[in-house]
């Protein structure tokens, strides 16, 4: 009898798996073939039992399952209500979920690719942009030029000159202790394993001792940035900063509006403008002010808590202006606080001589921050890059 | 590789026919021994044993992941081994280690006595220490062992790539002796509390099951369960209870095991109903967060037990 339904199954569940992946859900030819031997296997009679075959085979993250939802109750939907428990009943079908998406991408590459082009080389002077000694002689002038210049007053040609310096700096994050030890050729605690090892060259005596030792590790870097109206400008290049780091070590980066959206993974794989992009896409009042304790809250709840923030180098890159009650970041901060090993505040506006934190946001906050640095410009970067790599708390 | 559309057939893949042969049987089974599911892990379940295919459970802490393991264990009639990982564990923690001090012995032995030990008979079963991934990879069945690598999450990243053979192939290969193969491959279990994002490898080669917190009336169930002798009408309103606050806005929402916890301290009270002022006084079963009891309290006691 399964013999006889293959066909039909397979086709079935790849042409699922396929609604699926359009609706961003990366559910491979492994796990369709999976979906359609446990169906073969238990022979679902409800829809029900239908949904929990296929969501256990072709998920496997948390944040998936509501479009899984959306996509299963408009493919087989209608017969039973599935979703209903989980309260999608007015579920639209899946295209319209995927368009967004794929016009965020579309429209922000050109962008990206404007500000890709090196324009800014000519500008300068070169008419030699891909001699490397003309670029880096470009680069350095340019660097020094705009040395002390305010990120915010940029023009789009040297904030993509921008990007090239940045990207050549390194995040270095402090370092923890491992558990894992290494093999070191001396210390305290003797390593049996590779001591008896070794000795067979030496004809079963242990004539050389090996031993092992603690090793560090880089403590985890965590990027909150504000992006919402004038902050925008000086969390791209923060992100752009970040973005080697989190392709290397494993940082995280999230920024926060009128709410907050990981973007580590897209920054892994792709353009920091075109991350943006999505996340602008996702947040619709963008420039409208920032919920930054309401942000921080839900990191907390969702990541921070969770392992994210523990022993963790925390950037937070904002004017610390706060569209609802300050009392609730306050609060927020001070889990922060407990979380993480450092929490470093970047404030654009701290710069100017005359600031004072008055602002009911960053007057909350700054109780638990442990650095505050302004960070505005090229050159304040490397007070920034002290902040986070200086070991110490406080 | 293991990309097959077919799965590899179990040896004894009738006997778990028999046992179970489909998914109401092994949420009964399931309950019998003391674990009610719904139908989404008991379908969960049941692919992870007749695929067979690992699978990856995950969920908020105290939703009986650790739990699913043991039981089905229970339910199959196999041992569970278990697999707690933890930052830094390593190969020879998880999988075998040689019994150096023996093998030490073992040479001066041979030395003092003049006979000839060869390398051979240092590095046979005599001087392996079994670990846990080993241990599994050896049983005997007829049925299969359930393998619980818990909290996987813990382990660093490194560490992933040795559950990878194990995982795809039910093999697992010690350079001294060989590539041992499983008899009857685990049912492998792994848990994690979604502390960093496992990798993509590792998930490829498992199925994905998210726990939800129980519905009232599951919650109850499994409480009575768990302290029978609390009375029926208390039951049900922690259960309630529980259900309220996890609606409002807590650093960590009360789990099963917190309810369970709350019912046994409530009974030890000798209280037949959750009042406000009881509320008031043994909170701290259910909430562990300073921050959390006081926006519970702040909601006011009455409501939380009596729901007005």
């Amino acid at each position: 009898m399964t013999e006889r339904l293959a066909p039909d199954l397979a086709t079935v569940a790849a042409g699922f798996g396929g609604l699926l992946r359009a609706a961003g859900v990366p559910a491979s030819t492994e796990r369709c073939s999976r979906f359609a031997a446990v169906v073969a296997l238990a022979r679902p009679v409800t829809v029900t039992r239908l949904y929990w075959l296929a969501r256990v085979t072709l998920l496997d993250r948390h944040d998936q399952i509501d479009v899984f939802d959306r996509v299963f109750a408009s493919v087989f939907g209608g017969a039973e209500d599935v979703a209903a428990d989980r309260g999608d009943t007015a579920a639209p079908k899946p295209p319209p979920q995927t368009r967004p998406g794929a016009r965020t991408r579309a429209s922000a590459q050109p962008q990206a690719g404007e500000s890709d082009v090196p324009t800014p080389a000519t500008t300068v002077g070169s008419p030699h942009e891909r001699d490397e000694s003309g670029r880096l002689l470009v680069t350095a002038s340019v660097e020094e030029r705009l040395r002390h210049k305010d990120f915010a007053h940029y023009t789009p040609e040297e904030l993509a000159s921008l990007r090239r310096l940045v990207e050549e700096l390194r995040v270095v994050a402090p370092r923890r202790r491992a558990r894992r030890p290494t093999a070191a050729s001396s210390g305290r605690r003797l390593d049996l394993r590779r001591t008896l090892r070794r000795s067979h060259r030496t004809g079963g005596d242990p004539v050389r001792r090996e031993y092992r030792r603690r090793r560090d590790r880089p403590r985890r870097i965590v990027l909150l940035a504000d992006v919402s109206g004038s902050m925008e400008s000086y969390s791209r290049v923060y992100l752009h900063l970040l973005q080697g780091a989190v392709r290397g070590t494993g940082a995280e980066a999230f920024v926060m509006a009128t709410r907050l959206t990981r973007l580590s993974r897209a920054l892994a794989t792709g353009h920091p403008d075109v991350a943006l992009g999505r996340a602008a896409e996702a947040a619709p009042d963008w420039s409208g002010g920032t919920r930054l304790g309401e942000a921080l809250k839900t990191f907390l709840d969702d990541f921070g808590r969770r392992g994210m923030a523990r022993g963790a180098v925390v950037v937070i890159v904002s004017d610390g202006w706060e569209r609802a009650d300050p009392s609730l970041l306050g609060e927020q901060m001070a889990r922060l606080e407990r979380l993480a090993h450092r929490v470093v505040w970047v404030n654009p506006r701290s710069a100017a001589e005359s600031y004072e934190p008055l602002v009911g946001g960053m007057a909350a906050a700054l109780p638990h921050v442990d650095v505050l640095v302004p960070g505005h410009s090229l050159h304040a970067l490397d007070d920034v890059l002290a902040a986070v790599r200086d070991a110490s708390r406080r | 590789m293991s990309a097959s559309p077919t799965p590899p057939a179990h040896p004894d893949g009738r006997g778990l026919e028999r046992l179970l042969p489909d998914i109401a049987t092994l949420q009964d089974r399931l309950a019998e021994s003391g674990y009610l599911t719904d139908e989404g892990l008991a379908t969960a379940l049941f692919c992870a044993v007749r695929l067979p295919q690992p699978i990856l459970l995950e969920g908020e802490a105290g939703v009986g992941k650790t739990q699913a393991a043991k039981s089905l264990a229970q339910v199959l009639g196999t041992p569970l081994i278990r697999l707690q990982c933890y930052d830094g564990i390593e190969a020879a923690e998880a999988i075998y280690e040689w019994n150096y001090p023996r093998q030490l012995l073992a040479i001066r032995l041979a030395e003092a006595e003049g006979t000839h030990l060869r390398e051979a008979d240092l590095f046979g079963p005599d001087y392996l220490v079994e670990r846990p991934l080993l241990q599994a990879v050896r049983h005997q069945g007829p049925r299969p062992a359930v393998l619980l690598i818990d909290e996987v999450d813990r382990a660093d990243e490194e560490f992933e790539a040795f559950l990878f053979e194990l995982l795809a192939e039910g093999t697992i290969t010690i350079p001294e002796i060989g590539t041992v193969k499983a008899e009857v491959p685990p049912v492998a279990v792994l848990t994690s509390n979604r502390t960093r994002d496992l990798h993509d490898a590792l998930k490829r080669r498992c199925l994905y099951h998210w726990i939800d917190y129980p519905d009232v009336a599951r919650a109850a169930q499994i409480i009575r369960l768990h302290v029978p002798s609390a009375a029926e009408g208390l039951t049900t309103g922690v259960a309630a209870a529980v259900q309220r606050l996890r609606s409002l806005d807590l650093q960590k929402p009360p789990g099963v095991a917190e309810a369970i916890d709350w019912v046994g301290a409530l009974r030890l009270l000798g209280v037949t109903r959750l009042d406000g002022d009881l509320v008031a006084r043994t909170l701290g079963s259910a909430l562990k967060y300073r921050e959390d009891l006081d926006v519970a309290l702040g909601r006011g006691v009455s409501w939380i037990g009596t729901g007005d």
